[in-house]
Protein backbone atom coordinates (compact mmCIF):
# COMPACT_ATOMS: atom_id res chain seq x y z
CA UNK A 1 0.00 0.00 0.00
CA UNK A 2 2.57 2.40 0.98
CA UNK A 3 4.80 1.78 -2.46
CA UNK A 4 1.57 3.19 -4.11
CA UNK A 5 2.67 6.75 -2.76
CA UNK A 6 5.76 6.82 -3.70
CA UNK A 7 7.59 7.31 -7.40
CA UNK A 8 11.17 5.84 -7.81
CA UNK A 9 13.91 8.81 -8.32
CA UNK A 10 15.30 7.67 -11.67
CA UNK A 11 11.71 7.84 -13.06
CA UNK A 12 10.82 11.38 -11.70
CA UNK A 13 13.75 12.22 -13.57
CA UNK A 14 13.19 10.99 -16.94
CA UNK A 15 9.05 11.68 -16.48
CA UNK A 16 10.00 15.48 -15.66
CA UNK A 17 13.07 15.63 -17.80
CA UNK A 18 15.34 16.99 -14.70
CA UNK A 19 18.62 15.65 -14.10
CA UNK A 20 19.54 13.56 -10.78
CA UNK A 21 22.36 16.11 -9.94
CA UNK A 22 19.10 18.57 -9.96
CA UNK A 23 17.26 15.96 -7.38
CA UNK A 24 19.84 15.34 -5.28
CA UNK A 25 20.75 19.44 -4.70
CA UNK A 26 17.04 19.50 -3.55
CA UNK A 27 17.71 16.76 -1.40
CA UNK A 28 20.82 18.33 -0.05
CA UNK A 29 19.68 21.52 0.99
CA UNK A 30 16.15 19.90 2.20
CA UNK A 31 13.78 21.23 0.14
CA UNK A 32 12.41 17.76 -0.89
CA UNK A 33 12.43 15.01 0.87
CA UNK A 34 13.26 11.30 -0.07
CA UNK A 35 13.09 7.52 0.74
CA UNK A 36 14.88 4.60 0.28
CA UNK A 37 13.00 1.26 0.12
CA UNK A 38 15.22 -2.17 -1.08
CA UNK A 39 18.31 0.40 -2.17
CA UNK A 40 15.91 2.17 -4.87
CA UNK A 41 15.28 5.77 -3.78
CA UNK A 42 11.66 7.04 -3.65
CA UNK A 43 10.06 10.50 -3.97
CA UNK A 44 6.53 10.79 -2.04
CA UNK A 45 3.59 11.27 -4.84
CA UNK A 46 2.39 14.17 -2.24
CA UNK A 47 5.30 15.92 -2.80
CA UNK A 48 5.31 16.16 -6.51
CA UNK A 49 3.07 19.46 -6.54
CA UNK A 50 5.58 21.07 -4.70
CA UNK A 51 8.91 19.95 -7.14
CA UNK A 52 7.13 20.92 -10.08
CA UNK A 53 6.76 24.14 -8.59
CA UNK A 54 10.34 24.07 -7.93
CA UNK A 55 11.45 23.27 -11.14
CA UNK A 56 8.95 25.72 -13.25
CA UNK A 57 10.81 28.29 -10.81
CA UNK A 58 13.92 27.03 -11.65
CA UNK A 59 13.39 27.01 -14.98
CA UNK A 60 11.16 29.41 -16.18
CA UNK A 61 12.16 32.36 -13.82
CA UNK A 62 16.21 31.13 -13.50
CA UNK A 63 15.90 31.28 -10.06
CA UNK A 64 18.91 29.26 -8.05
CA UNK A 65 18.01 27.12 -5.31
CA UNK A 66 18.57 29.46 -2.41
CA UNK A 67 16.10 32.09 -3.85
CA UNK A 68 13.31 29.05 -4.40
CA UNK A 69 13.81 28.10 -0.40
CA UNK A 70 13.46 31.54 0.21
CA UNK A 71 10.13 31.52 -1.91
CA UNK A 72 8.65 28.47 -0.73
CA UNK A 73 9.39 29.77 2.98
CA UNK A 74 6.98 33.09 2.26
CA UNK A 75 4.66 31.10 0.37
CA UNK A 76 4.22 28.57 2.81
CA UNK A 77 3.84 31.19 5.28
CA UNK A 78 1.50 33.57 2.95
CA UNK A 79 -1.04 29.67 2.97
CA UNK A 80 -0.85 29.50 6.70
CA UNK A 81 -1.94 32.89 6.92
CA UNK A 82 -4.98 32.55 4.72
CA UNK A 83 -5.58 29.32 6.11
CA UNK A 84 -5.68 31.68 9.80
CA UNK A 85 -7.43 34.50 7.79
CA UNK A 86 -10.14 32.08 6.70
CA UNK A 87 -10.32 30.39 10.42
CA UNK A 88 -10.69 34.34 12.06
CA UNK A 89 -13.60 35.16 9.30
CA UNK A 90 -15.48 32.01 9.79
CA UNK A 91 -15.10 32.64 13.63
CA UNK A 92 -16.15 36.70 13.19
CA UNK A 93 -19.14 35.31 10.93
CA UNK A 94 -20.43 33.11 13.78
CA UNK A 95 -20.59 36.57 16.22
CA UNK A 96 -22.12 38.62 13.50
CA UNK A 97 -25.01 35.94 12.93
CA UNK A 98 -25.66 34.71 16.69
CA UNK B 1 -8.69 40.38 -33.62
CA UNK B 2 -6.82 43.24 -32.32
CA UNK B 3 -3.48 43.52 -32.98
CA UNK B 4 -0.77 42.84 -30.11
CA UNK B 5 1.93 44.93 -29.55
CA UNK B 6 4.51 42.89 -27.99
CA UNK B 7 6.86 45.49 -27.26
CA UNK B 8 4.01 47.10 -24.85
CA UNK B 9 3.66 44.46 -23.00
CA UNK B 10 7.35 44.03 -22.17
CA UNK B 11 7.66 47.58 -22.10
CA UNK B 12 10.31 47.97 -24.08
CA UNK B 13 10.42 49.85 -27.34
CA UNK B 14 11.62 48.33 -30.92
CA UNK B 15 15.56 49.16 -30.36
CA UNK B 16 15.39 46.70 -27.92
CA UNK B 17 18.69 44.34 -27.73
CA UNK B 18 18.46 40.55 -26.76
CA UNK B 19 19.79 41.15 -23.56
CA UNK B 20 16.87 43.96 -23.24
CA UNK B 21 14.32 41.61 -24.44
CA UNK B 22 15.77 38.82 -22.19
CA UNK B 23 15.62 40.99 -18.54
CA UNK B 24 12.71 42.74 -18.80
CA UNK B 25 10.67 39.35 -19.74
CA UNK B 26 12.54 38.02 -16.55
CA UNK B 27 12.17 40.55 -14.56
CA UNK B 28 8.13 40.91 -15.53
CA UNK B 29 7.38 37.33 -15.60
CA UNK B 30 9.13 37.18 -11.69
CA UNK B 31 6.47 39.45 -10.49
CA UNK B 32 3.81 37.59 -12.56
CA UNK B 33 4.75 34.12 -12.17
CA UNK B 34 1.55 32.02 -11.36
CA UNK B 35 3.41 30.12 -9.07
CA UNK B 36 4.05 33.54 -6.68
CA UNK B 37 0.36 34.55 -7.38
CA UNK B 38 -1.69 32.05 -6.30
CA UNK B 39 -5.55 32.18 -7.29
CA UNK B 40 -4.58 35.65 -8.89
CA UNK B 41 -6.25 35.41 -12.38
CA UNK B 42 -4.78 38.82 -13.56
CA UNK B 43 -1.46 37.87 -13.07
CA UNK B 44 -1.96 34.62 -14.55
CA UNK B 45 -3.07 36.27 -17.52
CA UNK B 46 -0.52 38.96 -17.74
CA UNK B 47 1.86 35.70 -17.42
CA UNK B 48 0.39 34.89 -20.40
CA UNK B 49 0.76 37.40 -22.42
CA UNK B 50 4.40 37.66 -21.68
CA UNK B 51 5.48 34.71 -22.42
CA UNK B 52 3.78 34.97 -25.86
CA UNK B 53 5.35 38.07 -25.66
CA UNK B 54 9.09 36.65 -25.14
CA UNK B 55 8.05 33.89 -27.52
CA UNK B 56 8.06 36.09 -30.47
CA UNK B 57 10.93 38.45 -29.47
CA UNK B 58 13.60 36.50 -28.12
CA UNK B 59 13.17 34.73 -31.26
CA UNK B 60 15.15 36.64 -34.37
CA UNK B 61 12.90 35.20 -37.07
CA UNK B 62 9.89 35.33 -35.52
CA UNK B 63 10.72 38.94 -34.42
CA UNK B 64 11.76 39.82 -37.95
CA UNK B 65 8.11 38.73 -39.35
CA UNK B 66 5.87 39.99 -36.54
CA UNK B 67 8.50 43.58 -37.47
CA UNK B 68 7.82 43.47 -40.52
CA UNK B 69 4.39 42.60 -40.77
CA UNK B 70 3.38 42.65 -37.14
CA UNK B 71 1.54 45.87 -37.30
CA UNK B 72 -0.15 45.54 -41.29
CA UNK B 73 -0.44 42.13 -40.97
CA UNK B 74 -3.97 41.79 -42.24
CA UNK B 75 -2.33 43.33 -45.45
CA UNK B 76 1.18 42.30 -45.68
CA UNK B 77 1.33 40.13 -49.08
CA UNK B 78 2.96 37.59 -47.57
CA UNK B 79 1.56 37.15 -44.55
CA UNK B 80 -1.57 36.99 -45.95
CA UNK B 81 -0.47 33.69 -48.15
CA UNK B 82 1.13 32.33 -45.42
CA UNK B 83 -2.65 32.79 -43.34
CA UNK B 84 -4.22 31.53 -46.46
CA UNK B 85 -2.12 28.85 -46.49
CA UNK B 86 -2.72 27.75 -42.99
CA UNK B 87 -6.23 28.18 -43.63
CA UNK B 88 -7.38 29.84 -39.87
CA UNK B 89 -10.91 31.29 -39.66
CA UNK B 90 -10.10 34.68 -38.67
CA UNK B 91 -12.25 35.62 -35.17
CA UNK B 92 -12.70 38.89 -32.78
CA UNK B 93 -13.24 39.80 -29.56
CA UNK B 94 -10.26 39.54 -26.73
CA UNK B 95 -7.13 38.67 -28.27
CA UNK B 96 -6.03 36.02 -26.14
CA UNK B 97 -7.40 32.29 -25.97
CA UNK B 98 -8.93 31.44 -22.80
CA UNK B 99 -6.29 29.22 -22.53
CA UNK B 100 -8.33 26.39 -21.46
CA UNK B 101 -6.55 24.13 -24.47
CA UNK B 102 -3.32 24.35 -23.02
CA UNK B 103 -1.72 26.74 -25.29
CA UNK B 104 -2.86 29.66 -24.32
CA UNK B 105 -1.90 31.95 -27.27
CA UNK B 106 -3.67 35.01 -28.44
CA UNK B 107 -5.93 34.77 -31.75
CA UNK B 108 -3.33 36.92 -33.30
CA UNK B 109 0.08 35.15 -32.58
CA UNK B 110 -1.76 31.89 -33.72
CA UNK B 111 -3.07 33.73 -36.79
CA UNK B 112 0.53 34.75 -37.88
CA UNK B 113 2.91 32.16 -36.06
CA UNK B 114 0.58 28.84 -36.10
CA UNK B 115 -0.61 27.62 -32.94
CA UNK B 116 2.17 24.29 -33.15
CA UNK B 117 4.96 26.71 -31.47
CA UNK B 118 5.65 25.67 -27.94
CA UNK B 119 6.82 28.48 -25.35
CA UNK B 120 10.33 27.99 -24.24
CA UNK B 121 12.11 27.99 -28.29
CA UNK B 122 11.37 23.91 -29.17
CA UNK B 123 12.46 22.57 -25.60
CA UNK B 124 10.74 19.36 -24.93
CA UNK B 125 9.94 20.03 -21.47
CA UNK B 126 6.97 18.71 -19.71
CA UNK B 127 4.70 21.11 -18.63
CA UNK B 128 1.77 20.03 -16.44
CA UNK B 129 -2.00 21.15 -16.98
CA UNK B 130 -3.55 24.42 -16.03
CA UNK B 131 -4.86 23.99 -12.50
CA UNK B 132 -8.47 24.59 -12.13
CA UNK B 133 -10.49 26.20 -9.76
CA UNK B 134 -14.33 25.69 -9.34
CA UNK B 135 -16.54 26.50 -5.79
CA UNK B 136 -19.38 24.89 -4.67
CA UNK B 137 -22.36 26.07 -2.60
CA UNK B 138 -22.96 23.78 0.70
CA UNK B 139 -25.90 24.06 3.16
CA UNK B 140 -24.87 23.41 6.90
CA UNK B 141 -26.83 20.58 6.69
CA UNK B 142 -25.36 19.43 3.43
CA UNK B 143 -21.97 19.69 5.07
CA UNK B 144 -22.68 17.86 8.26
CA UNK B 145 -22.54 14.31 5.97
CA UNK B 146 -20.07 12.63 3.61
CA UNK B 147 -21.92 12.71 0.40
CA UNK B 148 -21.13 12.44 -3.28
CA UNK B 149 -21.68 15.61 -5.76
CA UNK B 150 -21.46 15.70 -9.69
CA UNK B 151 -19.78 18.65 -10.98
CA UNK B 152 -19.76 19.88 -14.43
CA UNK B 153 -16.23 21.46 -14.75
CA UNK B 154 -15.26 22.56 -18.55
CA UNK B 155 -18.26 20.61 -19.86
CA UNK B 156 -16.71 17.37 -17.91
CA UNK B 157 -18.77 15.65 -15.27
CA UNK B 158 -16.74 15.08 -12.34
CA UNK B 159 -18.06 13.16 -9.18
CA UNK B 160 -16.55 13.88 -5.77
CA UNK B 161 -16.56 12.83 -2.51
CA UNK B 162 -17.27 15.71 -0.26
CA UNK B 163 -16.38 14.21 3.88
CA UNK B 164 -18.42 15.11 6.43
CA UNK B 165 -17.18 18.63 8.62
CA UNK B 166 -15.48 20.77 6.02
CA UNK B 167 -15.42 24.16 6.36
CA UNK B 168 -16.59 27.43 4.41
CA UNK B 169 -14.02 28.42 2.61
CA UNK B 170 -12.06 25.35 2.52
CA UNK B 171 -10.31 24.02 -0.59
CA UNK B 172 -10.06 20.75 -1.75
CA UNK B 173 -7.60 19.07 -4.45
CA UNK B 174 -8.98 17.09 -6.93
CA UNK B 175 -5.53 15.65 -8.66
CA UNK B 176 -5.40 15.11 -12.56
CA UNK B 177 -8.98 16.59 -13.15
CA UNK B 178 -7.17 20.41 -14.69
CA UNK B 179 -6.27 20.55 -18.12
CA UNK B 180 -4.70 18.40 -20.38
CA UNK B 181 -0.60 18.83 -19.49
CA UNK B 182 1.47 19.02 -22.29
CA UNK B 183 4.53 17.43 -24.17
CA UNK B 184 3.23 14.11 -22.23
CA UNK B 185 2.85 16.21 -18.67
CA UNK B 186 1.10 15.45 -15.82
CA UNK B 187 -2.35 16.71 -16.33
CA UNK B 188 -3.28 19.93 -14.07
CA UNK B 189 -5.42 19.68 -10.93
CA UNK B 190 -9.13 20.98 -10.36
CA UNK B 191 -9.09 23.07 -7.21
CA UNK B 192 -12.62 23.21 -5.45
CA UNK B 193 -13.40 25.83 -2.66
CA UNK B 194 -16.38 25.18 -0.68
CA UNK B 195 -19.01 27.99 0.89
CA UNK B 196 -20.82 26.91 3.47
CA UNK B 197 -24.17 29.05 4.34
CA UNK B 198 -25.21 29.65 7.50
CA UNK B 199 -27.97 28.21 9.31
CA UNK B 200 -31.07 29.87 10.85
CA UNK B 201 -31.10 28.11 13.62
CA UNK B 202 -27.58 26.27 14.02
CA UNK B 203 -24.34 28.23 14.14
CA UNK B 204 -21.41 26.47 13.90
CA UNK B 205 -17.92 27.39 15.31
CA UNK B 206 -15.39 25.10 13.66
CA UNK B 207 -16.56 21.86 14.82
CA UNK B 208 -18.90 22.71 17.60
CA UNK B 209 -22.73 23.89 17.02
CA UNK B 210 -24.53 26.39 18.64
CA UNK B 211 -28.03 27.18 19.67
CA UNK B 212 -30.85 29.01 21.06
CA UNK B 213 -33.61 27.28 22.95
CA UNK B 214 -36.59 28.46 24.39
CA UNK B 215 -37.54 27.37 27.78
CA UNK B 216 -40.87 28.36 29.76
CA UNK B 217 -40.84 30.03 32.51
CA UNK B 218 -42.11 26.94 34.83
CA UNK B 219 -39.40 24.33 33.54
CA UNK B 220 -36.91 27.04 34.59
CA UNK B 221 -37.59 27.53 37.57
CA UNK B 222 -38.78 23.63 38.95
CA UNK B 223 -37.28 22.00 36.43
CA UNK B 224 -37.88 19.04 33.86
CA UNK B 225 -36.89 17.68 30.50
CA UNK B 226 -36.69 19.77 27.10
CA UNK B 227 -36.59 18.01 23.71
CA UNK B 228 -34.33 19.52 21.53
CA UNK B 229 -34.30 19.25 17.71
CA UNK B 230 -29.79 18.54 16.47
CA UNK B 231 -28.47 17.95 13.57
CA UNK B 232 -28.42 14.39 14.12
CA UNK B 233 -32.14 14.09 15.63
CA UNK B 234 -33.77 14.47 18.10
CA UNK B 235 -32.05 14.77 21.93
CA UNK B 236 -33.76 15.00 25.40
CA UNK B 237 -32.17 17.17 27.39
CA UNK B 238 -32.49 17.87 31.23
CA UNK B 239 -33.33 21.62 32.73
CA UNK B 240 -32.14 21.89 36.10
CA UNK B 241 -34.54 23.47 38.55
CA UNK B 242 -33.35 27.90 39.36
CA UNK B 243 -32.21 27.89 35.55
CA UNK B 244 -30.94 31.11 34.89
CA UNK B 245 -31.94 32.80 31.70
CA UNK B 246 -28.73 32.44 28.70
CA UNK B 247 -27.74 29.61 31.13
CA UNK B 248 -25.53 27.34 28.33
CA UNK B 249 -25.04 24.00 28.68
CA UNK B 250 -22.81 21.65 26.84
CA UNK B 251 -23.75 18.44 24.95
CA UNK B 252 -20.21 16.58 24.74
CA UNK B 253 -20.25 14.65 21.17
CA UNK B 254 -23.74 16.57 19.60
CA UNK B 255 -21.61 18.78 16.94
CA UNK B 256 -20.54 18.96 13.86
CA UNK B 257 -18.50 15.94 12.24
CA UNK B 258 -14.57 16.58 12.51
CA UNK B 259 -13.18 16.41 9.21
CA UNK B 260 -11.76 13.72 7.81
CA UNK B 261 -12.48 11.47 11.77
CA UNK B 262 -14.79 9.51 10.96
CA UNK B 263 -16.97 9.15 14.37
CA UNK B 264 -15.44 12.24 15.66
CA UNK B 265 -17.72 15.28 16.58
CA UNK B 266 -17.50 18.69 18.19
CA UNK B 267 -19.72 19.89 21.07
CA UNK B 268 -23.19 21.24 21.43
CA UNK B 269 -23.94 24.29 23.22
CA UNK B 270 -26.92 25.10 24.23
CA UNK B 271 -27.57 28.67 25.47
CA UNK B 272 -31.29 28.70 27.31
CA UNK B 273 -33.58 31.75 26.99
CA UNK B 274 -36.62 31.68 29.51
CA UNK B 275 -39.53 33.24 28.19
CA UNK B 276 -41.44 35.40 30.26
CA UNK B 277 -45.32 34.31 30.05
CA UNK B 278 -47.22 36.95 28.68
CA UNK B 279 -51.29 37.76 28.37
CA UNK B 280 -51.42 36.47 32.25
CA UNK B 281 -54.88 35.91 33.60
CA UNK B 282 -56.12 37.48 37.12
CA UNK B 283 -55.91 34.64 38.68
CA UNK B 284 -52.03 34.49 37.59
CA UNK B 285 -51.12 37.49 38.47
CA UNK B 286 -52.42 37.60 41.64
CA UNK B 287 -50.32 34.02 42.29
CA UNK B 288 -47.36 36.02 40.89
CA UNK B 289 -47.92 39.15 43.37
CA UNK B 290 -47.93 36.86 46.14
CA UNK B 291 -44.69 34.83 45.30
CA UNK B 292 -43.27 38.02 45.23
CA UNK B 293 -44.36 39.28 48.77
CA UNK B 294 -42.62 35.40 49.76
Amino acid sequence: METKQLIATDKFCTFYNVKYSFVESLLEIGLIEAVTVSEQQFIHIEHLQKIERIIRLHDELDINLEGIEAIHTLLDRIEHMSSELNSLKNRLRFYEQF
Amino acid sequence: MPFVDYYQVLGLDKTASEKDIKNAYRKMARKYHPDLNPDDKAAEKKFQELNEANEVLSDPEKRKKYDQYGKDWQHGEEYEKARQSRGRAQSGGNPWSSGDDGGGFSDFFESMFGSSSGFGGGRQTRFKGQDYQAQVHLNLRDAYETHKQTLNVNGKNIRITIPAGIENGQTIKVTGHGGKGTNGGPDGDLFITFTVANDEKFKRSGNDIHLKEDVDLYTAVLGGDLVIETLNGKVKLPVKPETQNGTVVRLKGKGFPVYKKEGTFGDLYVTFNVKIPTNLTEKQKELFTELSKS
